[in-house]
């Protein structure tokens, strides 16, 4: 069938070391779209409400979108999914590199991991012929020396994913790397990886994706490449990447300093992308088919430490663990880079973990003798690299920060809750909400924690006024559909997001690949589908009211921002209040920030809606009816 | 002196422009910064998160020169 799909679902039980491959579910692929849907969809079937997600009975999967690998723009992805131990929720993730469509050119839609390995595997997937073998020689390697290795060991044109000594070791926070510097960073995949005992997959494919009308999509692709070569903003991506952005981003003071303490850095030229592409940039690097090569390899030279290399930082590990530590010296912001990637910690989460650590430390509430006789000071390298040595072995307080801030802090207590930086477990993105309302209600109601890929809202904040919060749900909810269709789709949003390709061109893709006709509207619902089953999916595993657990830190209504551009700014517990109960009611849910039966009915979902019933949290009726229409698209009055 | 400002995605809407599709060009005098010149044609310069000419990145500060083209990057779709 000419339809982009393998038509191949490998399902891998590392328990009894079962491997089979089966047909794929077609009719499961047309109605959550693949990606981030067809992982939430099988989580929600397939992982027991009660399961330990570093437990056997949590799922591992891996799998490419519609779009990935078959000739479209920014179609490089890679989706991990299973329940995360982070959050305790669906968890995903994903990456750009050349896994996704290596995944594809192997012959496999999804690969599905069950049970747990009695020993450290790694999966070898060569064309038709898949394996599990043994891993113990790699494992307790770094990330990236692990894919060094395996390079040497198994050929250049396989292509490789790998988890650091984080995540065999169960820190939740962990990541799984690719490419020497890719990532799929947030929910802590890495940790779900580890604890099945995975410690690489490698993936070799040369087999042709069949497509619905192969002339119609090369002409699509081919318009697009031409229309944005042209594109004024191309050749500075190409040039800087996310990096330029941080700059903008303490100017308009919303830039995380010293644990979102403050918004504003004094220091911001030392660690900024100008300084990235002067002090540090080796070359540039793209994902599969990409020609806008945002990917940033650096070096870092530090004396008395060795020379490393990274890819990056990208804004998110610049701003984290520049301002965000107080680090003044680019290269020491790229080592950190390097020291995250190798031992396998997502970056965001990492900086955020360590910025929590350095608060700790200034308030006493953490010791020169709880951290072995050393310090943990605002902008040093030397303290940075003694505690993540002491996170990654888990050496005592270690432990307590190896499952994030939000599990450090109920063990360090004494108000620590306040600044663990936060929300349902997963920590903030690099930007600080309390001058960009609508980006405060975006971490605090994404499915996956505080994570800004769901939904972005600073230019609209700036637009709108950043002290109003009317109005900022629908337009949260529009981009909380939006963009995590790219993730659904397995492709790079930035085309759209920067260069002008538009959602209806990309659906349009969709329908060349598949032979299907959905419109953007369509692809959309799916969406909210997806967004709605994971919301089901969490308040079933949390067993309480959504609302508990849609809060951010005290610190984003108690403290005001006490210096720089936004000083004396900030919003009130008032309006974060206000902002929920919009949004609930917005959505379709009840004030307790349950999805309703009519909601869920009206998505096809009733089955969920029976789940949620019976576990007590189905929301109440809405006065008046569910809105019609959930979310809409934001339309600039004025710059 | 004239000034050539390029722009994409929705900046560009606000930008006007009319030299081509992406290019508005605009008559001002010397001696302006860049966001002065913004101004002036009523876009924000807040929207804008730094300049691009001659294969480098210049903030909003910058005196351009006659005749120079320069791009407006707009913030990115979030990092």
């Amino acid at each position: 069938m000419a339809d982009g799909f393998t038509g191949t679902t490998l399902r891998i039980n590392l328990s009894n070391g079962e491997i089979k491959k089966l047909p794929t579910d077609r009719k499961l692929m047309r109605d959550w779209y693949g990606g981030r849907g067809i992982v939430a969809k099988i989580c929600y079937d397939e992982v027991p409400r009660d399961a330990d997600p570093l437990g056997p009975d949590n799922v591992f999967i891996i799998t490419s979108g519609i779009l990935s690998g078959a000739f479209t723009p920014g179609g490089s992805k890679v989706e991990f999914g299973s329940v995360s131990p982070l959050t305790n929720g669906q968890g995903d993730s994903n990456m750009g590199g050349h896994l996704g469509p290596a995944l594809k050119f192997a012959g496999f839609d999804l690969v599905i991991f069950s049970g747990i390995s009695p020993k450290p595997v790694y999966i070898c997937i060569d064309n038709d012929k898949v394996e599990i073998r043994d891993a113990t020689k790699y494992w307790g390697m770094g990330s990236l020396d692990c894919e060094h290795v395996l390079k040497q060991d198994l050929g250049e044109d396989f292509e490789i994913a790998t988890i650091g000594p984080s995540g065999e070791r169960g820190i939740l926070f962990s990541c799984i790397s690719h490419d020497f510097g890719r990532q799929a960073g947030r929910t802590g995949q890495g940790a779900v990886m580890g604890s099945k005992k995975i410690k690489a997959i490698a993936v070799r494919g040369n087999k042709a994706i069949k497509v619905h009308n192969l002339e119609a999509l090369y002409k699509h692709t081919y318009d697009i490449i031409q229309r944005t070569k042209e594109h004024p903003n191309m050749e500075p991506w190409q040039k800087y990447g996310t990096s330029f952005f941080i700059r903008w981003s303490n100017d308009n003071a919303v830039m995380p300093t010293r644990n979102f303490q403050t918004t504003w850095y004094e220091d911001v030229e030392k660690i900024d992308g100008e300084s990235l592409v002067t002090k540090c940039l080796v070359t540039h690097k793209a994902c599969f088919g990409c020609w806008m090569n945002c990917g940033k390899y650096s070096k870092a030279v530090i004396e008395g430490k060795k020379t490393v290399f990274a890819e990056g930082p990208e804004y998110e590990t610049g701003a984290l663990c520049g301002p965000n530590l107080g680090m003044h010296d680019i290269n020491h912001v790229v080592y950190i880079n390097y020291l995250l990637d190798n031992y396998g910690m997502d970056s965001m989460s990492g900086g955020g973990v360590m910025a929590f650590a350095m608060e700790c430390f200034e308030k006493g509430l953490i010791t020169e003798k709880d951290l072995e006789g050393h310090t943990m000071k605002w902008g040093s390298i030397d303290d940075v690299e003694h505690f993540l040595d002491m996170v990654v072995n888990q050496r005592g307080i270690g432990a307590w920060f190896a499952g994030g801030t939000r599990k450090a802090a109920e063990k360090i207590g004494k108000g620590s809750e306040k600044f663990a930086m936060q929300v349902k477990g997963q920590e903030m993105s690099g930007y600080d909400g309390r001058w960009a309302p609508g980006m405060l209600l975006s971490y605090m109601t994404a499915d996956i924690g505080a994570h800004h890929n769901r939904s972005w809202t600073i230019t609209v904040d700036m637009a709108e006024g950043r002290e109003t919060t009317e109005g900022r749900a629908k337009i949260v909810i529009y981009l909380q559909h939006i963009r995590p269709l790219f993730d659904t789709w397995c492709s790079c949003r930035l085309f759209w997001g920067e260069l002008d390709i538009t959602p209806e061109e990309y659906a349009e893709a969709m329908n060349l690949i598949t032979g299907w006709s959905d419109t953007i509207d369509q692809a959309l619902k799916v969406s909210e589908k997806i967004w709605n089953l994971n919301r089901c999916h969490y308040l079933e595993r949390n067993k309480a009211n959504g609302r508990t657990f849609d809060y951010p830190p005290a610190r984003s209504w108690e403290d005001k921002i006490p210096s720089g551009p936004g000083k004396g700014k900030g919003v009130s517990l008032e309006q974060v209040e206000a902002m929920l109960d919009d949004y609930y009611r917005e959505r379709g849910w009840d004030k307790n920030g349950n999805p309703s039966r009519a909601l869920l009915e009206d998505l096809g979902m009733g089955f969920a809606a029976d789940n949620l019933e019976k576990s007590g949290f189905l929301g109440k009726p809405l006065e008046g009816g569910i809105p019609k229409v959930r979310g809409e698209k934001y339309k600039p009055k004025a710059f | 002196m004239i000034v050539y400002l390029k722009a994409g995605t929705q900046l560009r809407e606000h930008l006007k422009p009319d030299v081509d599709y992406y290019t508005r060009k605009v008559e001002t005098p010397e001696g302006m910064t860049l966001k002065q010149i913004l101004e002036s044609i009523g876009v924000n310069p807040g929207f804008v998160a730094f300049a691009y000419t001659d294969g480098k990145m210049k903030n909003l500060e910058y005196i351009p020169n006659d005749g120079e083209k320069i791009t407006l990057q707009p913030p990115v779709s979030g990092g």
